[in-house]
């Protein structure tokens, strides 16, 4: 692993290297759900999340990375550019229910939204 | 120097400071303007992978267009703009924990699959201009240029592209903005 | 100069000298006594004087005898052995000063067996003894006059006025420092068993010290017993050492190991019985797994005991005879030593981290870093884990006798009780730090330097990374990533200490407005171990002298080699020098390094910072915790598993008596109602309703419990996302290591 780090301004990065930095903003998108109690922190979390794995998509097509069998090409690009129109579709509708939500019980707060309980 | 590495770790960087300044700020306004800023370091490292298209996607419709949304979001719902809410210390321990354990893993992954690694050749001499616009477009409306010499022939047959998502994911869009307006209108009072 | 008369004469000189101050203190603190009076406040200084002399003396010798040795063998010249395969002995000077006694076969001698692993021990240990006993002229000076000890309650309930031991205390740190050298410089196995008790009993008369009190008198009582139990194993082992090859000589021992079983040598499952009896005697020495709960409370001892006999010496002679045995122990007892410390180390350091008493933590962080060393000889790794053996000795004396300076500042143990002490007692607080530092291994990869724990703990875990390459297995490789996660612990454990003591603000305004920093005869010791801590790992300027290549010279022969066990032919013991390898070297040392970092991170965040609150966190971990607090409820499964059977079994037999007659006496009428009523209980009411009864209860609580998970809280529900799918992965990989790569 001693490449990581040793000889990165002088050397050309690979794919190994952009999934590095996917997995950093994945956990960081995780760790933002799991922590923040504020809805929009949350949804937040969640854009950070599906732009990790944005970067994987792209960086699996990425023709300046990998070989010519290995890589998705097109598709790669395609399902990214996907992923970020459903992402706004998707930041459209939780705006949505969190203002329904505050509309309801003043609070943006989702500790107390656990009317479902067990 | 090798300057694609140099901005990749620029960018990179940048992508990661600003999404650890988003999990570590408790101010709702601040996080926003964090993760601006790390989703537009993302659509650098796009630019760099030669996803210009995609990168441009990135910038105009996250960086302006679901930020936007979100700023409304912290605009509508607020009391106060700094209203902090603590989350308890064993919550947050599991969180960093778990998220620990997660990121260990997948970079342990990353790095012990032979084809991703920087040796690997690649497929285009990286000094070429890449240009996706036009490939991207044709690939949404049934056409995929970019596939024409694909010398297996049952690959061929079921080249049309991108058109049918292409067709959901508008009547998609379609369906969440009027149940998006839907849900989020004011609440008559009913008496 | 003729080694073969100068080195013995040299270290038998230093070995007996603390025996002479023995002899001296004990008479003269007794002669007033017979007399009819305590011995006098002048007579009890000398005392100190004489025995700390004594020591210095024993130190100086040994300085020469390593200095006489370095001259004749100079360092990297010779590598004995270096060729692979053959069994050729590191340079070492053996022989008999005495012989006791010949029964037919059997010659039992005191007898001396020297190679650098000798006297670099003996350097260690006589330094750090100097060290304690002139640390303890300060530390035990109220013992000079009459003591008032309030923990002890006398029948009228006043607290106990008793007269001064300070004689009595220096008395048996010289019997225990003698006895230790015994141990290191022992020439033939039957030797080292007798020191090994001499050691086990100055340690039971020091933890028990304070012998008014019943807390210390358990603990003794309980190191004595636990140990016996360990040593009970090792005289197997060395009974059947001795019946098969009829010698206990270290000399005579080695070289008929090397031969094949029917040239003299042993045959396979005696070797293996051997090496683990021997192990079992180390286990109780050095406080390993299922026998380490004698060590934390044996804390009782006056604090320069715990930084001498129970961390530093005596509990690492179980460490030191598992080195010098090594040829002993084939790689199946390797492995088993192997899992038995990383078991250890784990255990140990994740009670560290609940433990609020000043002085258990660092009893269980000890326990920890033994685990360390064992580990380290089980994987091969031969120099790496006698080295974090010499180096540990120094930070953690250094340690003990920082957490003994604030126990004297403050008068308790009790972490919640200070804070801030960083004001008061500037020296105290910055030694300790430096023993932080040098414990977790503080350091630099890329450059190389570092403290001294930073050397030996990256030596243990490339040997441990070397070895789980060897071993592809993934049972292996726990062994690799345990001690990994134990160096986050260790820094997690440690810096909290630190910062709980240091740190913050007062906790208790009382004791910090008494505190006070040590006197003198206590901070010079702390300053010299504080250098040493930092120092002792690197090589010394323009030379090749260092604690690695003098243990190197030492290194037995046959360890060399990589070598395959025979039942389990799957295991590979790799040879210690292929860790060496920079493929090995520096992600082993990013690795151990980043670990470090995390835990002092997230100490940092927790105990200064205050980012995450450590009260909160044991409320939300309640079950973890309380298993942590109570020490894996250790204590409370021998207690049901050993003591309290015996007990019921003594009341069983004590019963039986009036069991026997009443029921011949009172008769069959008694009987039939009995059985009349036994029936209608246990058929009716026990079997039929009882297992409906069972079922309902069990349906209900099962729904009860499911209903928890249910909790309604989005962000609990993401974690279990999370953990769902590193439990997915986990099993993926399992999986396809085992089914599918094969």
């Amino acid at each position: 692993m001693n490449f990581l780090l040793a000889n990165l301004l002088s050397e050309p990065v690979g794919v190994a290297h952009y999934m590095v930095v996917g997995a950093v903003l994945f956990t960081c998108g995780i760790v933002c759900m799991a922590t923040k109690r504020n809805a929009l922190g949350v949804l937040m979390g969640v854009e950070l999340v599906l732009n990790g794995a944005n970067i994987n998509l792209i960086a699996m097509g990425s023709p300046y990375l990998q070989g010519e069998n290995a890589t998705l090409g097109l598709d790669g690009q395609l399902m990214a550019l996907f992923v970020i129109v459903l992402a706004a579709a998707e930041a459209a509708v939780l705006l949505a229910i969190t203002l329904n939500f505050y509309n309801s019980a003043g609070s943006v707060d989702i500790d107390q939204a656990d009317q479902l309980r067990g | 120097m090798h300057w694609p590495s140099f901005f990749f770790l620029l960018f990179g960087g940048f992508a990661c400071l600003f999404a650890v300044a988003v999990v570590l700020a408790s101010n709702i306004v601040r996080m926003a303007f964090y993760l601006v800023l790390s989703l537009a370091a993302t659509s650098g490292l796009f630019f760099l992978a030669g996803a210009d298209f995609v990168g441009a996607m990135q910038l105009m419709i996250y960086v302006g267009g679901t930020m936007v949304l979100l700023v409304f979001g912290v605009m509508l719902t607020s009391q106060s703009p700094f209203v902090s809410m603590r989350t308890s210390s064993g919550q947050m321990l599991t969180a960093l924990v778990l998220g620990g354990t997660l990121l260990f893993v997948l970079s342990f992954t990353a790095f012990h699959v032979p084809a991703w690694q920087p040796t690997h050749r690649p497929a285009v001499d990286p000094n070429t201009p890449l240009l996706t616009a036009t490939p991207i477009g044709m690939a949404l409306e049934g056409y995929r240029v970019d596939q024409l010499d694909q010398p297996d022939p049952r690959i061929r047959q079921g080249m049309s592209g991108y058109l049918f998502p292409f067709i959901i994911i508008s009547v998609h869009l379609l369906v969440v903005l009027v149940g998006a307006a839907y849900l989020a209108r004011a609440k008559r009072r009913s008496t | 100069m003729d080694l073969q008369t100068w080195l013995p004469l040299l270290l038998g000189l230093a070995w007996l000298l603390p025996l002479a101050s023995f002899a001296i203190v004990s008479i003269g603190g007794s002669l007033p006594q017979i007399q009819g009076h305590h011995a006098s406040y002048r007579s009890q200084k000398i005392a100190g004087v004489v025995a700390s002399a004594a020591c210095g003396a024993s130190f100086l010798l040994s300085l020469l005898a390593m200095a006489i040795w370095l001259t004749n063998h100079p360092l990297g010249a010779e590598h004995p052995g270096g060729h692979p395969g053959t069994a050729h002995a590191p340079p070492h000077y053996s022989g008999d000063f005495y012989s006791l006694a010949s029964f037919g076969d059997l010659h039992l001698a005191i007898g001396y067996y020297i190679d650098t692993l000798t006297v670099t021990m003996f350097c260690m240990v006589t330094l750090i003894a100097t060290c304690v006993h002139v640390y303890s002229w300060g530390y035990m000076h109220e013992e000079l006059a009459d003591v008032v000890d309030n923990e002890v309650a006398t029948r009228d309930g006043k607290a106990l006025h008793r007269p001064g031991r300070y004689h009595r205390f220096f008395q048996y740190l010289s019997l225990f420092t003698f006895s230790m050298l015994g141990v290191v410089i022992a020439g033939n196995l039957a030797m080292v068993f007798v020191f090994w008790e001499l050691v086990g009993i100055c340690s039971y008369f020091l933890i028990g010290f304070y012998i008014e009190r019943p807390s210390a008198t358990n603990a003794a009582n309980k190191a004595f017993i636990v140990n016996r139990v360990g040593d009970f194993g090792m005289l197997i082992g060395l009974m059947t050492l001795w019946s098969s090859l009829g010698t206990l000589h270290f000399d005579q021992i080695f070289p008929q190991l090397a031969e094949p079983a029917s040239a003299g040598g042993l045959s396979y499952p005696l070797l293996v019985v051997a090496g683990i009896g021997l192990f079992c005697g180390c286990i109780g020495k050095s406080a390993q797994f299922p026998l380490h709960t004698w060590l934390p409370d044996a804390m009782e001892g006056p604090t320069p005991v715990s930084a001498l006999v129970h961390s530093a010496t005596m509990v690492a002679a179980g460490v030191y005879l598992v080195g010098r045995c090594y040829p002993i122990f084939v790689p199946e007892v390797l492995l088993v030593i192997a899992v038995v410390g990383a078991i250890t180390l784990a255990m140990a350091a994740t009670i560290a981290i609940t433990a609020v008493d000043i002085k258990r933590v660092l009893a269980y962080s000890t326990i920890s870093q033994l685990g360390y060393m064992m580990l380290s000889l089980g994987l091969g790794g031969w120099v790496a884990g006698l080295f974090h053996l010499i180096t540990h000795a120094f930070f953690k004396s250094l340690l003990f006798l920082c957490s003994g300076s604030v126990i004297h500042a403050v008068h308790t143990n009790d972490l919640r009780e200070m804070g801030g002490l960083r004001k008061k007692m500037p020296w105290t607080a910055y030694t300790m730090l430096v023993g932080c530092l040098a414990i977790i291994g503080a350091g630099v990869p890329a450059w190389g330097i570092g403290f001294s724990g930073f050397f030996s703990k990256d030596a243990i875990l490339e040997q441990a990374w070397s070895f789980a390459g060897a071993n592809p297995a993934p049972v292996y490789g726990l062994l690799l990533w345990v001690p990994v996660a134990g160096a986050m612990l260790t820094a997690l454990y440690m810096f909290r200490l630190w910062y709980l003591t240091f740190a913050g603000e007062p906790r208790n305004a009382d004791r910090y407005a008494h505190a006070h920093e040590s006197p003198l005869s206590m901070i010079a010791p702390l300053v010299l171990l504080a250098t040493l801590a930092v120092s002792i790992g690197w090589v010394w300027p323009f030379s090749e002298l260092s604690v690695t290549s003098l243990l190197e010279q030492a290194r037995p022969a046959g360890t060399q080699e990589t070598v395959q066990g025979e039942w389990l032919s799957s295991l590979t013991i790799p040879d210690e020098h292929l860790s060496h390898a920079p493929e090995i070297q520096v992600p082993a040392g990013w690795t151990t390094f980043s670990a470090a970092m995390g835990g002092l991170l997230l100490a940092t965040m927790t105990y200064l910072w205050k980012w995450l609150r450590a009260e909160e966190i044991r409320q939300s971990f309640r079950p973890i915790h309380s298993f942590l607090w109570n020490q894996w409820w250790f204590d409370e499964l021998y207690d049901w598993t050993l003591v309290k059977p015996t007990l019921w079994l003594s009341r069983f037999f004590a019963s039986i008596d009036h069991w026997l007659i009443d029921p011949l006496v009172h008769g069959i009428t008694h009987v039939s109602r009995l059985v009349a009523r036994l029936l209608d209980s246990l058929l009716d009411r026990r079997a039929i309703d009882g297992s409906l009864h069972t079922l309902a209860d069990q349906t209900w609580n099962t729904g009860l419990s499911l209903r928890q998970l249910q909790s309604g809280s989005l962000r609990q529900y993401v974690l279990f996302l999370v953990a769902g799918t590193l439990g997915l992965f986990a099993v993926a990989s399992l999986y396809w290591k085992f089914a599918v790569a094969g």
